[in-house]
């Protein structure tokens, strides 16, 4: 693991990196579907990151049962312990 | 997982044949400018080839290279097998139609495997098989791997189009019966749950149009590839002669480049062919391949996966020199 992405600043300064937007603009209740930059290419670019950083994979099924970017820094948190 | 092993099987020439024809991806108008070079930054690929001719042309072409090639002659060729999704008539198999167009004789084998970006490994390890069941000293096949994948694609879709690339390959693959060296090592393996990870459906005109769920295939294949060779390799116990080339399957930069960092691989451990010939399906390891045949080599390491979910790896001994060429039409 590189980034301690369990750290809700870093997963947030991570967010705001990967997909091109501003730390003010977003916050754990954020929908990640509203953020401007989400699309196929950028969701797939900011999946692999998180798995580079945490070893942790998110399938398609998972995102399609999350909302939120609190939802996304949970799965994090309840798989970085190598359960993919 | 299924591990199998062979003696006496070699890879004695291999023919890439590419369409001339190309698609540049910063060109790309169904994507804006700024996500275009984004799209080629992170999937690796710039170019991407297309046929207007059906992949059974293609291989006929490949087969007709690969016997000058090798020098064989066609009515020494006892096994024909055609991997691809592709072929443009349901019936007969491509193998089946080669067979009769080129005058192959009656006792050759012939048929078709319908697999995709794992199908190279699958194919080699089909004919691997057949080749040490038949009687005979030195028996010969052809193995032809490869898809026309974009006459599959929606012209409008942004997931499947910038990726999939036309291209197929021929390898020449002769078995030693009096060879009892071990020369290839398989890992098969099916995770059937990923299947809706890349499929095809019919459109409203009733044609066949290729789906892509980009972050499934992302998960599938770093969860399942890693382990596929790790389980390989150590099963294959050959700690002193360990793989220095591994060919992956052409997916994208994304999936590779996550490999690779899993297996602790350097960037010179792992050749790609990505930029400029895209995602060639069951061609992309045989063509990639071919960029690191004249440095060979001992054992080296093949691995396909993707659509089914499939996952296929091979070490396969390359240790004399392996003609080949790679010709555009």
């Amino acid at each position: 693991m590189s980034l301690p992405l369990h750290e809700i600043e870093t997963f947030l300064d991570f967010t705001s990196s990967e997909l091109s937007i501003s730390k003010n603009s977003i916050s754990l209740e954020t929908c990640f579907r509203d953020i401007p930059s989400w699309s196929s290419l950028n969701a797939l670019i900011y999946i692999s990151r998180i798995n580079e950083e945490t070893n942790v994979l998110i399938t398609s099924g998972d995102l399609s049962e999350l909302n939120s970017l609190q939802d996304i820094y949970g799965l994090i948190n309840e798989r970085k312990h190598g359960i993919n | 997982m299924a591990l199998t092993k062979h003696r006496g099987v070699k890879i004695k020439g291999i023919v890439n044949v590419i369409p001339e024809l190309t698609e540049d991806n910063l060109q790309l108008t169904i994507i804006n400018k700024e996500e275009r070079v984004k799209l080629v930054e992170h999937t690796g690929i710039r170019y991407r080839r297309i046929s207007s001719l059906p992949v059974k042309n293609l291989f006929a072409r490949g087969i007709k290279e690969a016997m000058e090639l090798t020098g064989w002659n066609y009515d020494e060729i006892d096994v024909l097998i055609c991997v691809t999704q592709t072929p443009e008539l349901s019936l007969p198999s491509i193998a089946c139609q080669l067979h009769g167009d080129l005058g192959l004789k009656q006792q050759t084998i012939c048929y078709d495997i319908n697999s995709g970006c794992s199908g190279y490994v699958y194919g080699f390890h089909t004919v691997a098989s057949i080749l040490s069941s038949i009687s005979k000293d030195k028996p010969r096949a052809l193995l032809c791997c490869g898809d026309v994948s974009t006459h599959l694609l929606s012209p409008e879709d942004t997931s499947t189009r910038p990726i999939f690339s036309d291209a197929i390959s021929v390898t020449a693959i002769e078995y030693n019966a009096n060879d009892n060296n071990i020369t290839a090592r398989f890992n098969l393996e099916t995770m059937g749950s990923g299947q809706s990870a890349i499929y095809t459906e019919l459109n409203a005109q009733n044609n066949k149009i290729m789906r892509l769920n980009g972050i499934d295939v992302f998960a599938y294949s770093v969860k399942y590839v890693p382990q596929n060779i790790e389980t390989l390799i150590k099963s294959a116990e050959i700690p002193d002669e360990m793989p220095n080339l591994y060919v992956f399957h052409q997916a994208n930069k994304l999936i590779n480049d996550a490999i690779s960092k899993k297996l602790k691989l350097t960037s010179d451990m792992v050749p790609h062919t990505l930029e400029i010939y895209g995602n060639t399906a069951s061609a992309s390891i045989p063509i990639t391949l071919c960029s690191r045949l004249n440095e060979m080599n001992n054992w080296i390491l093949l691995s396909g996966f993707g659509v089914g979910f499939s996952v296929a790896s091979v070490l396969v001994k390359v240790s004399d020199f392996v003609p080949h060429k790679t010709i555009e039409i």
